[in-house]
């Protein structure tokens, strides 16, 4: 957490995945060269550049969708919860590969020229009025330079210094990244190739993305949806003490549209904000570890009294005021500032752990 | 019982362990992992495979840098920069060599002086079938040597032949790239390459193909035989057809149209 800024906090997880990351690629663009750089029936061979450039791209492109898939995925299922942890480094992996792409596209195809290879990126294709013929670099340079802004910013250090909700929306540009690379594929390589393939593999990995992320929006909307009615002022009445397992919680929709994770642990309820402070990861799906709330994102902790992290840590999140009342657990649904304690509520007839 | 409408209970659907990055991972997602990591690899290759097999033939062609190669001949600066070699062997007597610079722009190559006179050129031979282009070190004096041969003067001054006016349909092509220097080099993908490569300098090429599936490569002139202007730069990979005359200069088929008369299809 944020207590100090290392370029990265490595444990064994992230060795693993990057090593997981790195085989990854290295077979993706080893086997493309191998396979690409075969003789054609027609006697015919590729230029390794151009090769080189298409592998990249493919392997860029890849990577970005499985990126935007392993969001949903684990809203779905929580072994995919593995794959989103460390999913900054394959953002910044993707980012390399996009480089590599895109630098290697830069020099074969625009510079050595008589214009300056960026001139050239955006005049020597000069059909903007054509939709068949639009320079189709263009997008994939827009994609490129949100996709650096987001890696540039991928550090803890740019989420705390621009605050959350900048570094979340800054961060969501990904959609209109993602967007962009799928137009640049089909006005580029797909306006090249004869191949079916091409064009059923780029509809698929988008219809695929947009359909997990459907899947899981609808799953949330729909949760949402029966508090949307309510209309009660004051307090609200979420569930008796024991709908709730025991070191788990419940998130209760807000009529606002927050959310709240309400806890059970050690014979009281605490609540606080479902949105963890690191990147608005859902804590009430977490778990209460050590006695502390942990997200089943990235393993942030906090406490459930007060919503402050452990020390040396130093986050804050907002907690609610909770009561008991006739085996029922009320939630305030006015927030409180982040870290303010609020007293937890004693389940009666359960020991209470000090 | 009891919890109200919208109240989302994640215990209910997931009851094993959670995993927590700096915590070891459960044995339950140690065997998710066990089975979808390979799977995964085993994905990447096979996606990989299936994308790369699927690719369009590069086409002919062959960019020769392993060796440097010297080619003698006449040296001709209009419509374009090109050696005109005595080939007793070859069909006309002779083989026409384009000449084209490193890198795309041809304004580099300065021999204006040396106009008409045999020459010794040294550089990387680009071939696609019978069409030769020399790509030469223009930034050293050294590629390029006065020699002191006889040439036949139907080499020096090849005939000019019409062979009547034509309809063409084809792809105005950089002549460097679809010799072989970059295989692909036609599609949309190389359209600004193909661009910026004329923009420089180096000669466009018609690329014909008949309904057979025979391929004809014309240099392309303006309809009186000068360079092409800079007009046909938009129009560059894609297809397009024209009206024009084809000319046979020595072994070289040229296309002389206006750039004007080239129209998209």
């Amino acid at each position: 957490m944020g207590h100090q800024y290392k370029a990265i906090q490595w444990n064994g997880n992230k060795i693993v995945y990057d090593l997981y990351l790195f085989a990854f690629v290295a077979i993706f663009i080893g086997v493309f060269m191998f396979v690409g750089l075969q003789t054609h029936a027609s006697g015919h061979s590729a230029d390794p550049v151009v090769l080189a450039i298409r592998a990249l791209g493919t392997a860029a492109f890849s990577l970005l969708t499985i990126i935007l898939a392993i969001g949903p995925l684990a809203r779905m299922n929580k072994r995919f919860l593995t794959l989103l942890y460390n999913r900054r480094h394959l953002g910044v992996v993707t980012f390399l590969v996009a480089s590599a792409h895109f630098g290697l596209a830069l020099f074969w195809y625009h510079s050595s020229g008589p214009l300056n290879p960026f001139v050239s990126l955006f005049v020597s294709n000069p059909l903007y009025d054509s939709i068949p013929g639009f320079p189709f670099e263009t997008l994939g340079f827009a994609a490129f330079l949100i996709m650096m802004a987001m890696a540039v910013t991928s550090h803890d250090f740019w989420l705390n210094n621009l605050s959350a909700p900048v570094w979340k929306a800054l961060h969501m540009l990904v959609y209109p990244a993602y967007a962009l690379l799928v137009m640049h594929i089909v006005l580029g390589a797909l306006m090249t190739e004869k191949s079916m393939t091409y064009p059923i593999m780029t509809a698929a990995t988008f219809v695929g993305v947009s359909s997990l992320h459907l899947i899981a929006g609808l799953r949330e909307w729909g949760a949402d949806s029966g508090m949307k009615q309510l209309k009660e002022k004051g307090w609200v009445d979420v569930c008796a003490p024991d709908d709730i397992a025991e070191k788990r919680a419940v998130i209760t929709p807000l009529p606002k549209g927050d959310r709240v994770a309400i806890f059970r642990y050690d014979g009281k309820i605490s609540a606080v904000t479902n949105a963890c402070r690191h990147q608005n990861g859902p804590l009430g799906e977490g778990r209460v570890i050590d006695g502390c709330i942990t997200c089943p994102w990235h393993g942030w902790q906090y406490r459930p009294d007060d919503g402050i992290s452990p020390p040396p840590f130093t986050e804050k999140i907002s907690t609610y005021n909770v009561r008991i009342e006739e085996g029922r657990v009320l939630l305030d649904p006015k927030p409180n500032k982040p870290g303010t304690r609020v007293e937890p509520a004693l389940i009666p007839g359960a020991g209470v752990v000090s | 019982m009891s919890a109200r409408k919208g109240v989302i209970d994640p215990a209910k659907t997931d009851t094993q362990d959670m995993f927590i990055g700096w915590a070891k991972a459960p044995v339950v997602d140690r065997r998710f992992l066990l089975g979808a990591l390979p799977l995964g690899l085993i994905g990447a290759g096979g996606a990989s495979w299936l994308v790369a097999s699927e690719l369009e033939d590069p086409g002919a062609g062959a960019w020769l840098t392993s060796a440097t190669h010297k080619v003698t001949g006449a040296l001709v600066n209009a419509p374009y920069p090109m050696l005109l070699v005595s080939d007793p062997a070859a069909p006309f007597g002779m083989r026409t060599v384009l000449i084209a610079a490193q890198g795309k722009c041809n304004s580099a190559l300065k021999f204006a002086d040396k106009e008409g006179l045999p020459v010794e050129a040294s550089g990387v031979l680009i071939e696609r079938k019978d069409r030769r282009m020399l790509e030469v070190p223009s930034f050293l004096d050294e590629w390029l040597t006065p020699v002191l041969i006889d040439m036949p003067g139907s080499v020096v001054m090849p005939d000019t032949v019409s062979l009547g006016p034509a309809h063409l349909a084809g792809t105005v092509m950089d002549s460097k790239c679809f010799f072989g220097v970059m295989r692909p080099g036609r599609g949309k993908t190389h359209k600004a390459c193909a661009s910026l490569c004329i923009r420089g300098g180096i000669p466009p090429s018609f690329w014909v193909r008949t309904k057979d599936g025979r391929e004809s490569v014309l240099l392309m002139t303006d309809a009186q035989g000068g360079p092409i202007p800079m007009d046909i730069l938009p129009l560059v990979a894609d297809p397009v057809e024209a009206q024009g005359e084809i000319v046979r200069v020595g072994d070289m088929l040229q296309f002389r149209a206006d750039a004007n008369a080239y129209i998209r299809i």
